[in-house]
């Protein structure tokens, strides 16, 4: 069960990758997220621990349903093109995508110390996830596209210490959450600020300020 | 006992102020409040200077002498830049640059942002450290973009995005040490107190991968070279006295966060890898920005730069870990706090009489503003390291331990930036003083709070680090035993 949404995970990670308009980008957003709380609540079943059922329920309310939503208000709101402004074009970005799992899971081998089960697939996964949020801020030019590409991150670090240490302490992860939400919230905040007064929201274009 | 005051009195203040009308009282209450903040933290770091024993409350807030340090350096320059704001922020309200709305959501950020900055060295737990940095950030984005022009909103964008980046590779960090220390007892809390006690047990390769991530991430935040790009922006586009607490104490409080995971580094790995790094890190700072400050044109921007060097200077200073360089850095943590935020309350009186930021056309400041001209002289030659003032005495023994300890390479080539940086400094500063007034310009009044922060700072950056030796026999005491094995 966990490898088939493990392997969703890594499916809507390759969808974001060959995405070419926000909308398709926040959409496969959400099924990432949506993997993600499920293996938070196939977790949560085995070891049947209260703290676990509430980060998974708040994982599911915040990621899965209030940020994609309040994401694509954003673009109902700023009426800009839904053109994501590909630096590479999807073919190439596939290509990337596949370097960096094979790469993901070089690392996972080094860092690993225990070989059986899934344990170093989660990790490969998990470092997958953060590198391709990496790869979506650089090479996307939208300012939503990065705001994104910082989301995918943090689902890929969430993955990674619910792998690897067995998440975080409760009232940390309570907070991470409180965080990620708010900083969604400022950006948006400034993205709508940006459309108002550029009329676009073209990252590649703000440059007044050099040197 | 004193910290629940310096923890409280922000957050407090933040509440308060909404429903203060007036914005000139905002602010004195803001200096109120925060003088009772200064004289804690004061007291706080003679406790902790003397007993040495850290203070703890229910593992969430520990304090040892470094944390009590932290603090004391951030409620000087956050006393300091309360005091400048009445006079700064009452003179862009009459101007019409901000509406009395506006000049009331600047107080309640300010104290919100000093909230977050003032938690960051008191929490024990290193997840809360995380969410305690990213908060300064999501706070401070406001006070940068807080003129709401295409350039403020442009820099602000820029910060929030390019330190959101690190710091998540921060919290990558973060929970490889929680790995780390996760393999040996099974669970882990996360908490600091636990992690240092069994640092020595924990598994080098996941400890030296982890730091790398640690230091990228927060170095990012504490503006290390090459991950410095959104400091120029942020701090030329903030609002005077946000610059000031941007430059003075929010690069420093990320650079608490990379001492306190270095130590877990130094107790586990041994100190030359730590070391290593942060000299590295350091001279590509150094040399970086002595670069950008020779060719620079406009005015904040240079101020940003010259951080760049001072938070390069004082990485070299912890990596080199002599007793006499630490002590050095530690001490120029605090001089270049005051003496930073000096020439930023400066650099923002010039700015707004002549309304622009390029140096070029910034011309007879002395006979404008003379007061701030003279204060701004005399701080020009205290950040660059002139001899009667303070950072003159960190910045020595930070070079003597160098050559002390036979790295001379690293002792010349700071020698080499710092006069370097030293000579455009004179030639930019020079002329934009003592130039032509342009004709349009009169002599200008300035504000009474204003004079008195300039005062306040002036007192730290020419005696600061005098009272600092008086007690160096603790100083030098407390940095022997800081990167003890």
């Amino acid at each position: 069960m966990q490898e088939i949404v493990l392997f969703g995970i890594v499916g809507s990670t390759y969808l974001m990758v060959i995405a070419k308009r926000i909308p398709a980008l926040i959409r496969s957003f959400r099924y990432q997220s949506l993997c993600l709380f499920l293996t938070t609540l196939l977790v949560a079943l085995r070891e049947q621990t209260i703290d676990l059922y509430i980060v998974a329920f708040l994982l599911f309310v915040l990621k899965v349903i209030v940020i994609p939503h309040f994401l694509y208000r954003i673009i109902k709101k700023t009426k800009v093109s839904e053109d994501l402004g590909l630096f590479i074009n999807a073919q190439m970005s596939l290509l990337w995508a596949l370097g960096l799992t094979y790469l993901s899971w070089l690392f996972a081998g080094r860092l690993s110390t225990s070989p059986n089960g899934t344990g170093p697939i989660m990790l490969a996964v998990a470092f997958f996830v953060v590198l391709t949020g990496t790869f979506l801020m650089i090479f996307r030019m939208t300012a939503l596209a990065q705001v994104i590409g910082l989301l995918v991150m943090e689902n890929g670090l969430f993955l990674l210490a619910a792998t690897i240490s067995g998440g975080m302490p409760f009232f940390v992860e309570i907070a991470i959450f409180f965080d990620v939400f708010v900083s969604v919230l400022i950006m948006g905040f400034f993205v709508y600020r940006i459309n108002k007064f550029f009329t676009h929201i073209d990252v590649n274009k703000l440059s007044r300020l050099k040197g | 006992m004193q910290i629940f005051i310096i923890l409280g009195i922000p957050i407090l203040l933040a509440g308060l102020t909404a429903f203060i009308r007036n914005h000139k009282s905002a602010g004195i209450l803001n200096c109120v409040g925060y003088l009772a903040v200064l004289i804690a933290s004061g007291i706080l770091l003679k406790n902790s200077v003397c007993s040495s024993a850290p203070v703890a409350f229910f593992y969430f807030i520990y304090l040892d002498t470094l944390s009590a340090f932290f603090i004391f350096v951030i409620s000087v320059v956050v006393f300091a830049a309360a005091l400048y704001s009445i006079g700064y922020i009452d003179n862009d309200v009459e101007k019409g640059t901000i509406t009395r709305q506006k000049a009331k959501t600047y107080y309640i950020l300010f104290n919100l942002f000093c909230a977050s900055m003032f938690f960051v060295p008191a929490v024990n737990n290193c997840g809360m450290l995380w969410v305690a940095i990213e908060m300064t950030t999501l706070i401070s984005a406001f006070l940068v973009g807080f003129y709401n022009t295409k350039k403020s909103v442009e820099a602000a964008w820029k910060y929030i995005i390019i330190c959101s980046v690190g710091i998540i590779f921060a919290l990558l960090g973060t929970i490889l040490f929680s790995y780390a220390d996760s393999l040996l007892e099974g669970t882990n809390t996360l908490n600091w107190t636990d992690m240092i006690a069994n640092a020595s047990r924990m598994d080098k390769n996941i400890l030296k991968i982890a730091f790398i991530f640690i230091l990228v991430g927060y170095g990012t935040k504490a503006g290390l070279a090459p991950m410095h790009t959104w400091l120029p922006d942020a701090h030329s586009q903030a609002v005077a006295p946000i610059s000031a607490l941007l430059s003075g104490v929010l690069l420093k409080t990320a650079l608490y966060a990379i001492l306190r995971f270095g130590l877990i580094v130094i107790n586990g790995v041994g100190f030359s890898y730590f070391g290593n790094l942060l000299v590295l890190f350091g001279i590509i700072s150094l040399v970086i920005s002595g670069g950008f400050i020779l060719v620079q044109k406009d005015l904040k921007r240079l101020l940003a730069y010259s951080s760049i060097e001072h938070m390069g200077i004082i990485s070299i200073g912890f990596g080199l870990g002599t007793p006499l360089t630490i002590a050095g850095a530690l001490l120029h943590v605090f001089n270049h706090a005051v003496t930073k935020s000096f020439m930023f309350f400066g650099a923002g009186n010039i700015v707004s009489t002549y309304k622009k930021h390029n140096i070029k056309a910034l011309r007879g400041v002395i006979k404008t503003l003379p007061f701030t001209g003279i204060m701004t002289l005399l701080g020009m030659f205290a950040l660059t390291g002139f001899p009667p003032f303070s950072i003159f005495v960190s910045e020595i023994l930070i070079i003597l331990g160098a050559f002390l300890k036979g790295s001379y390479g690293i002792a010349t080539t700071l020698l080499l930036f710092l006069s370097i940086i030293f000579g455009s400094f004179i030639f930019n500063y020079g002329k934009m003083l003592f130039g032509n007034l342009p004709k349009e310009l009169k002599k200008q009044s300035e504000p009474l709070s204003g004079k008195l922060a300039f005062l306040f700072l002036f007192f730290q950056i020419s005696f600061g680090a005098v009272v600092f030796l008086l007690f160096q026999k603790d100083l030098l005491c407390f940095a022997r035993k800081l990167f003890q094995v």
